[in-house]
């Protein structure tokens, strides 16, 4: 895999962020908080009227990015994020990066990352860094 | 388990939390779950490694408090408004599905800060290792911050 630094990561996208998922994701986390399942506990909070989605799937869809980048979910060192706004029911999504570094440790080639997600038209709702491990370039060059 | 009774602590009172241990558990990554959880993050289930998510998923699901027992260690309930600050997972070997992962972890921060607009908060830390229960490997590391507002 030849990666540089400045290249941009392919981008990830979400069509529609489906509020039936929030639904199952609170079941998963036992989340009592209404406002991922019931608009009408939005509404009261005046959020609007679609419920939010959860934030830790907000960072799986930056995993996701970076997995069909580097190969796979196993590729990942770390991810560091911070939540900078909310994502809400039928929202359009992109997530991206782009490569800071790329460096060894112990004998792995690793490449450190800016990453992203955000509302497409709109702010990014995370932002943050990651280290993945990348294939050895002799891998793709045999 | 929950110090809510205490109402809004002094500072001096949170930050005495630092290196209150939880008192941890034990995580499986069912493949029932594995599967649920790639759907709804929108990716494909895996037979083998599970999504990384699963760090804080499992993590946060075995710290052996609820939700309002760690607020209440704050003097908060999730009716107060607690936001989730950052994130951090770290992962020296990917967790598998099937795989059972020991949690155990601590308060590593906790501080009163005041916003020009958002009035006074408490940002706390607090840090989780997983370990593989089949042979004791420390597999990865799992560091949040919760803000909870303190409304004057």
């Amino acid at each position: 895999m030849d990666v540089v630094v400045g290249a941009e990561l392919p981008e990830w996208h979400v069509a529609s962020v489906s509020a039936e998922k929030m639904k199952t994701t609170a079941a998963l986390l036992a989340d009592p908080n209404p406002i991922h399942f019931d608009a009408e506990a939005v509404r009261a909070l005046g959020m609007g009227d679609r419920p939010v989605n959860q934030g830790p799937l907000n960072m799986g869809y930056v995993m996701n990015m970076l997995a069909a980048w580097s190969g796979g979910h196993d590729r990942l060192r770390r991810l560091r994020v911070r939540f900078l706004g909310n994502v809400f029911a039928g929202d359009q999504l992109r997530a991206g990066g782009v490569v800071t570094a790329v460096r060894e440790e112990n004998g792995d080639r690793l490449a450190d990352c800016e990453v992203f997600l955000a509302v497409v038209g709109g702010e990014p709702v995370l932002k943050g860094t990651a280290t993945v491990a990348l294939a050895p370039a002799t891998e793709e060059t045999r | 388990m929950s110090d809510s009774s205490l109402g809004t602590p002094s500072p001096e009172q949170v930050k005495a939390q630092i290196g209150r241990r939880f008192p941890g558990g034990t995580f499986t990554v069912e493949p029932w779950r594995a599967w649920l959880v790639a759907d709804v993050v929108l990716d494909e289930p895996g037979d083998e490694v599970a999504h990384p998510l699963f760090v804080w998923l499992a993590a946060t699901g075995a710290t052996g408090l609820t939700w309002d027992d760690l607020f209440g260690w704050f003097g908060a309930r999730a009716s107060d408004g607690p936001m989730f600050g950052e994130h951090e997972t770290t992962v020296h070997r990917p967790l598998k599905v099937g795989g059972v992962y020991q949690v155990s972890g601590e308060i590593t921060s906790a501080e009163r800060k005041v916003g020009r607009s958002a009035g006074p908060f408490d940002v706390v830390g607090y840090q989780l290792e997983l370990y593989d229960e089949a042979d004791g490997a420390h597999v990865a590391t799992c560091w949040n911050s919760i803000v909870f507002p303190r409304r004057s």
